[in-house]
């Protein structure tokens, strides 16, 4: 998939000709995102605080999956295991939480802290096996799918846990000036993402492994350990997600977070990142995800049949891809 | 004949269930499908059928059950091997009301007892396959009517009410629309939008939160169910529209539990899952020791469910 133009500049060694071709990538999704919600905007309700409101909170736990995606999609995998082990992030988390003999605030901290490291857990181990037996991380994460699943299932014998101390479950529904607080925490990671890939050594061997993983390699960079940094990323990401998911619905169950991978990938593709590896960025996976959060809140607003809607949102995911074949062209000449 | 198959059973009860072979001798065997038991209704379901087994001590059970909803090879699997191990009876909830037709018919014509709980098999296919067997579980759609019923009463007539669905296709989902459709046409209640969530916590969220978006006015709704009803209730909190929106469920799962108890959810709808299994069951042994043949829609228990309920 490698075009020796791409081949030929690893490691981001012409930094303006990318970050030209990067503004320009991102302006594309912006126009489709604000042609989306002036189109929306005819309806009534879709442009009042509370909607906005709304559509920001319902875009908060894909966004946050998607960041991470968006670091594993760069090197050109994918994890396919996200929404299982958001399930069992979750519900480890949601069991520390209703340990006894805890105060709320030390019982939050701790559930925190537990559904990172399990989240982590899971993502060096997406990484370990796919970059130390070469196996592709989409075999690789379609069994640690199965096994987050199952773990998540076994340890609560499938059953839902619903008591948190009040104090968490108002913060998950808290506002700043309209603004989600959860979705505010999303914009931070969005920003710490931004840095990484774009002002850091890292985040620029990232995309040079994506471009051209033999020629990162020659480099004398670190391949095996980069491609595992990608995954763990996406496994704290996947750990903060469940957290956010637990403040904002005030439950845990194993069976949460089945086909959220599917949304953070088209997230991700939307926003323009290639499935290929080595283009895209966090900002285009921010608009992405919101692209998707405006067409379920628009279309429902809009008064559209659920099959209708489904079929819309798949049109849009092909739609995006076929104009960043376009855009590909166009910054290249 | 009787004998005949409590000696076939014992043979296979002797060299299947290996460690209980000398007591299991003269047991018959009961193979149990269930569906997915990721689901905590199911789980319940299965954890009840073996407390049974324990307290009749009559029988061997050997339960199977499946890793999703729709993972409808894994049942037929299931019975054609118990056909193979010549089980007295096997006790099904399908998970799709036409492919599970013709193994069962295999299994009736090998002679073993099938009992048909939980959902029940499509009519026509039946008919095409010249299977007659009675049907044993609740009525979803008596169910959806008598949570729709409480709604109508508390809210009046002419009140706005919306519905959000479970999976499409699915026959207790249709069931439960259709009963919920009944409600509204008895209490003269407005539907103003229906729309699936497809059984989902976060879905439900959403897309309740939409509706309310495009409806600020509803003032009532029905999650076809409680996990459902766990998003419905945290969107009309966000909406700061707790108390304005009375909401009804279905399942009566524990989470809801402290919901109908701080009047967030006006009433849900119990169908006794942990007993289902077991009740249908006990009617299959009935059968293979020699009773009548069940026949029709032999109907279990459900009770509507209030904050009166919850101690």
């Amino acid at each position: 998939m490698d075009t020796p133009e791409l081949t030929a500049a690893p490691a981001g060694s012409t930094a303006f000709a990318t970050t030209t071709k990067t503004v320009l990538r991102e302006a594309g999704i912006g126009i489709a995102l604000i042609v989306l919600i002036a189109a929306f905007s005819f309806t009534p309700y879709f442009l009042t605080a509370s909607n906005i409101t709304n559509i920001l909170t319902q875009v908060t736990i894909n966004l946050v999956l998607s960041i991470g995606m968006t670091f594993v999609i760069l090197i050109g995998g994918i994890d396919l295991s996200v929404g299982s082990v958001l399930a069992f992030c979750a519900v480890v988390a949601g069991t520390v939480m209703n340990l006894p003999g805890l105060d709320p605030a030390a019982a939050v901290a701790l559930a925190t802290i537990s559904a990172i490291l399990a989240g982590m857990l899971f993502g060096v181990l997406n990484g370990l096996i796919s970059a130390w037996w070469a196996i592709p991380s989409f075999i690789v994460t379609l069994g640690t799918l199965n096994i987050a699943r199952g773990a998540a299932l076994q340890v609560t014998n499938a059953s839902t846990i619903y008591s948190f101390p009040p104090a968490f479950n108002a913060f998950g529904s808290q506002t700043i000036y309209g603004v989600p607080v959860l979705f505010l925490i999303a914009l931070v990671l969005v920003a710490i993402g931004w840095f990484v890939l774009t002002k850091t050594v890292f985040g620029r061997v990232l995309y040079g492994i994506g471009n051209n993983e033999e020629a990162a390699r020659l480099a004398g960079h670190n391949v095996f350990f980069y491609k595992v940094a990608a995954f763990t990323i996406c496994g704290v990401l996947v750990g903060i997600g469940a957290i956010i998911y637990m403040a904002r619905l005030n439950i845990a169950s194993p069976i949460i977070g089945i086909g959220f991978e599917l949304n953070a990938i088209a997230a991700v593709i939307i926003g323009g990142t290639s499935l290929s590896g080595g283009r895209g960025s966090v900002v285009g996976t921010l608009l992405g995800a919101c692209i998707i959060g405006v067409l379920a809140n628009g279309l429902i607003l809009l008064g559209l049949s659920d099959f209708m809607r489904q079929m819309i949102t798949g049109f849009v995911i092909i739609l995006a891809v076929i104009l960043d074949k376009y855009r590909e062209r166009l910054t290249k000449a | 004949m009787k004998f005949a198959k409590l000696i076939a059973a014992s043979i296979l009860a002797g060299t299947l269930a290996l460690p209980a072979a000398s007591f299991a001798a003269d047991k018959p065997v009961v193979g149990l499908v269930m569906k997915s038991l990721a689901n905590e209704f199911f789980k319940n379901m299965l954890e009840g059928a073996k407390a049974h087994e324990a307290k009749r001590g009559d029988y061997t059970l050997k339960a199977v059950g499946m890793q999703s909803e729709t993972d409808v090879e894994t049942q037929i699997n299931a019975i054609d091997s118990f056909i193979t191990q010549k089980v007295s009876a096997i006790v099904v909830a399908p998970s799709d009301s036409r492919a599970l037709v013709p193994p069962i018919k295999r299994a009736i014509d090998a002679g073993i007892t099938v009992v048909n709980f939980d959902v029940a098999l499509d009519d026509k296919a039946k008919q095409e396959a010249g299977l007659k067997l009675a049907f044993v579980g609740p009525d979803n759609r008596e169910g959806a009517k008598m949570a729709g019923d409480a709604l109508a009463k508390k809210l009046g007539a002419g009140a706005k009410v919306v519905i959000i669905e479970g999976n499409p296709g699915a026959d207790n989902a249709t069931q439960r629309k259709l009963g919920f459709d009944d409600a509204v046409a008895a209490g003269k209640l407005k539907l103003l939008d229906s729309r699936t969530a497809h059984w989902e916590t976060e879905e439900a969220n959403t897309v309740f939160t939409n509706m309310l978006t495009a409806h600020p006015d509803i003032q009532g709704v029905m999650a076809a169910n409680d996990s459902m009803v766990l998003g419905v209730v945290k969107a009309i909190e966000a909406a700061g529209k707790t108390g304005k929106i009375e909401v009804v469920g279905f399942d009566n799962i524990p989470a809801v539990q402290p919901l109908l108890k701080e009047k967030k959810l006006l009433a849900t709808v119990d169908q006794f899952g942990q007993q289902m299994a077991a009740d249908a069951i006990d009617k299959a042994l009935g059968v293979v020791a020699g009773g009548k043949p069940l026949e029709g829609w032999v109907k279990t228990d459900i009770k509507l469910v209030t904050s009166d309920d919850v101690k």
